[in-house]
């Protein structure tokens, strides 16, 4: 049958098969490299290509939450994340299995723990790998869009009935693009039909559910018995792949692919993208006379261990290439599988193992080719000369600094966008507090651009931890009696603060810990590419609530952060702007002053223009900012120990509509939507006027 | 603020060192460049406080000087100065 094609990158494949296979419902949350994947669904269901219900959640934890519910209740689910995301869904990862929820999931690799690395490796799909899981790694574009439906079809059939993830390598994958072949939807439709779930969570349909609960005496059974539906899985994914051969024209050999294992002495064990690369070095090995052969790790789990253990019987050497490492065993993580698989019978192959490409280093052809010079000499020898090889590289490209003297907290020279506001509010930070600061910084662009240029301690937090950490460091040094001599403050963004950080705020706000909570809010996840957050305003157009023919930007409003806080009766809360410096100072010191008094949580909300995902001209960062505040769409206020007071006050409002006018994500703004915009506003101001006549807060 | 590792006394664990000064060089960043008119200039401060990089400093006489390796170009110099004293010139190509 022939079949459209498109030069798609590996994201917008998963997409399409997510769209092809009408997913149903589709949880949601940011992350780089996986981001685009969702960006590209919100845009297929604004436009009315894809009826799914999407739902923005506020963190990973949720979004594997709202997956597993979906998916019980009897929806067809689909979810993407990768590296610190997937590591923060991990306890509801583990869920999914016992429930038997079909979920598929893309990861799009990207190295767990050492945060600014945003490339590829398998660290964070590594410590999900034994969870019950199936996981699927592929190699192309094309396989992105195919195993997305296939593993629905794998995945759903009831003699499996486990969750999925397709692991595509960040990068390498997830951002290039390749010739991807579009199978017609109908035709999709007769081959993947609706989900079925055997005892969906509805009462009007089962009365019988899934349950996670069972006697201790039945843990080893009911593992037992997973066991065996992994087993029963292989045989599935054989007839999956071979029945999506004959209707699409394509299969790919079902858990693994051998590349010129005809004849071979030696063979490389690869996974993912590496193996495109693999087979250019085998080639040239052939070439040159070398009997080597590729086998490709198309399912890590379950583990293809007769493929692995029929082919180790007709070779002399195995070299395993791992782009993950299992601390503590010595070497990688495949290479522990391969060994295991073999080690209980009569084979005897001596296995190496390369470990390359970690934090998404390349994997070039010639560093392969050399694995694979190595590999066969160990064929002809017998024996290993090394077992595990670290393929290391010296670092290149990094420019020297311009030296440079300033009095100010901060250096020039960021990587930050022309125009950016954050650094205007972060220097403003520092400048007040003054050298003797610890910086708290949850993921956001700031600790991107800016984390390289201060002159004070600044440390990387965990997304939903940021106040933790604060607090860490707060009582550590409290203990060494310190607690007046160094600020702690964070730099957080508005998702870090609203979304997935409130929890650890409120926490913190609540145990009265003397800490400054900095909340720079420029209404988005920007880090990551312009994604909705829970500040960001009604009807703002975002990568993740776009403007279509069914959507029309964000549908809901704002939190209210000023009122969450105050109901945590902490001494001092304030909003502020980038265009009010001396106002913003005065509350920087007054913040100072409050934690270094031990009084408890000073909280800061700084409003901050950002003309590239707002789209406005750069020039106008701070008038952006000026026109928030004179048009009420962010009013300037403090509650200092209960007393309420506006900070900046127009004699008369500015209608909001000069305020959104110069910023492209209000574009497609009506007028009619514009008038609601201004009734919130203005029933909004006349709560704050009547809250500063009252002065005190009742219940402070 | 760049990695060293080299200063570590501990086995693999990598430092950030606030010993090292400069960022980077941004200069070829931009498009326009803002020039200030120091006839115009009253020393208000105002673009000192809002330009995002910090490339604009107090000179000797209190009045602003860029230090055009830092500036990216983005304007908001020109934009706010009450003075209308910053003028955005393109770059030669």
């Amino acid at each position: 049958m022939p079949q459209d094609f498109d030069v798609i990158p590996g994201n917008k494949a998963i997409a399409h098969g997510v769209r092809l296979a009408r997913v149903e419902v589709v949880p949601a949350y940011p992350i780089t490299p996986q981001t685009t994947i969702i960006e590209y669904i919100a845009d297929f269901v604004a436009n009315g290509e894809l009826d799914a219900e999407y739902v923005h959640t506020e963190g990973e934890h949720s979004c594997m939450a709202v997956a597993v519910g979906a998916s019980m209740a009897g929806a067809r689910t689909f979810t993407a994340t990768c590296s610190q995301g997937l590591a923060y869904m991990h306890e509801v990862v583990a869920q999914a299995t016992n429930y038997r929820t079909p979920i598929v999931m893309a990861i799009a690799n990207r190295t767990l723990g050492w945060y600014w690395s945003l490339g590829p490796d398998y660290s964070d799909i590594m410590p999900e790998m034994n969870l019950g899981w199936l996981v699927n790694f592929v190699e192309t574009n094309q396989e992105c869009l195919d195993m997305t439906l296939m593993n629905y079809k794998i995945a759903e059939d009831y003699r499996v009935l486990l969750p999925t993830m397709i692991s595509l390598d960040g990068f390498y994958l997830s951002y290039s693009q390749e010739r991807v072949y579009m199978p017609e939807i109908e035709a999709v439709d007769e081959w993947l039909p609706p989900y079925k779930a055997p005892y969906p969570v509805d009462p009007t349909i089962s009365k019988a559910w899934p349950s996670a609960g069972i006697p201790f005496q039945l843990h080893t059974t009911y593992r037992r018995l997973h066991e065996e539906v992994m087993e029963d899985a292989k045989k599935v994914i054989a007839e999956v792949d071979r029945s999506f051969g004959e209707t699409f024209g394509r299969s790919y050999g079902g858990l693994v692919e051998k590349y010129r294992t005809e004849n071979a002495d030696s063979v490389l064990v690869t996974m993912g993208s590496m193996t495109t690369a693999a087979r250019r070095a085998v080639d040239k090995l052939r070439k040159e006379g070398e009997k080597i052969g590729l086998l490709k790790l198309r399912y890590m789990r379950p583990f293809p261990n007769e493929e692995l253990i029929e082919l180790a019987g007709q070779v002399d050497s195995i070299g395993v290439l791992d782009r993950a490492v299992l601390h503590g065993t010595g070497g990688g993580m495949a290479f522990q599988d391969v060994k295991a698989a073999l080690y209980n019978t009569d084979i005897k192959v001596p296995v190496m193992n390369f470990v390359t490409g970690l934090g998404g280093e390349d994997i070039p052809i010639d560093d392969i080719y050399v694995m694979g010079k190595k590999v066969v000499k160990a064929a002809k020898s017998g024996k290993l000369e090394k077992e595990v090889n670290y393929v290391e590289h010296p670092m290149t490209g990094m420019a020297p600094p311009v030296e440079f003297e300033s009095e100010s907290c901060m250096h020039p020279g960021s990587d930050g966008c022309a125009g950016c506001g954050a650094s205007i509010i972060v220097r403003t930070l520092l400048d007040t507090l003054g050298p003797d600061t610890v910086v708290i910084n949850p993921p956001n662009c700031s600790g991107v651009n800016y984390g390289g240029v201060v002159k004070v301690p600044w440390i990387l937090a965990n997304f939903a931890a940021g106040a933790a950490y604060e607090t860490g460091v707060y009582r550590a040094l409290r203990k060494k009696g310190k607690a007046d001599k160094v600020y702690v403050t964070s730099y957080a963004g508005d998702g870090g603060t609203a979304d997935i950080g409130l929890q650890s705020i409120s926490g913190a706000a609540e145990r009265g810990e003397s800490i400054i909570w900095l909340c720079y809010d420029n209404e988005a996840y920007m880090n990551t590419g312009i994604q909705r957050s829970g500040t960001t305003p009604l009807f703002s157009s975002t990568s993740s609530t776009p403007a279509g023919s069914v959507w029309k930007g964000k549908p809901t409003r704002r939190k209210n952060l000023l009122m969450i806080m105050a109901a945590h009766r902490i001494p001092y809360i304030a909003t502020a702007s980038l265009a009010y410096i001396p106002d913003l100072k005065r509350k920087i010191k007054k913040a100072a002053e409050v934690t270094r008094a031990g009084e408890g949580m000073a909280f800061l909300h700084v409003h901050q223009p950002c003309c590239t995902g707002w789209y406005f001209e750069p020039e106008q960062t701070v008038e952006i900012g000026r026109l928030a505040v004179q048009s009420g769409a962010f009013p300037v206020v403090e509650i200092d120990h209960g007393q309420f007071k506006i900070s900046v006050k127009p004699k008369e409002l500015k209608p909001v509509k000069e305020y959104l006018a110069p910023q492209r994500r209000f574009r497609h703004v009506s007028d009619e939507m514009v008038e609601v915009i201004q009734g919130h506003i203005n029933n909004d101001w006349a709560a704050l006027l009547k809250m500063e006549k009252e002065g005190k807060l009742d219940w402070y | 603020m760049i990695m060293v590792q080299d200063r570590s006394v501990i086995k693999g664990l990598v430092l950030n060192d606030i010993a090292n000064k400069g960022g980077k060089y941004v200069a070829n960043w931009r498009v326009y460049k803002p020039e200030i008119d120091l006839d115009k200039c009253v020393a208000c401060g105002l673009c000192i406080s809002y330009c995002p990089e910090a490339a604009i400093n107090r000179s000797g006489d209190k009045k602003p000087e860029i230090d055009y390796r830092f500036c990216k170009g983005c304007g908001i110099c020109a934009y706010e100065c009450p003075q209308k004293a910053i003028d955005m010139k393109q770059e030669e190509a």
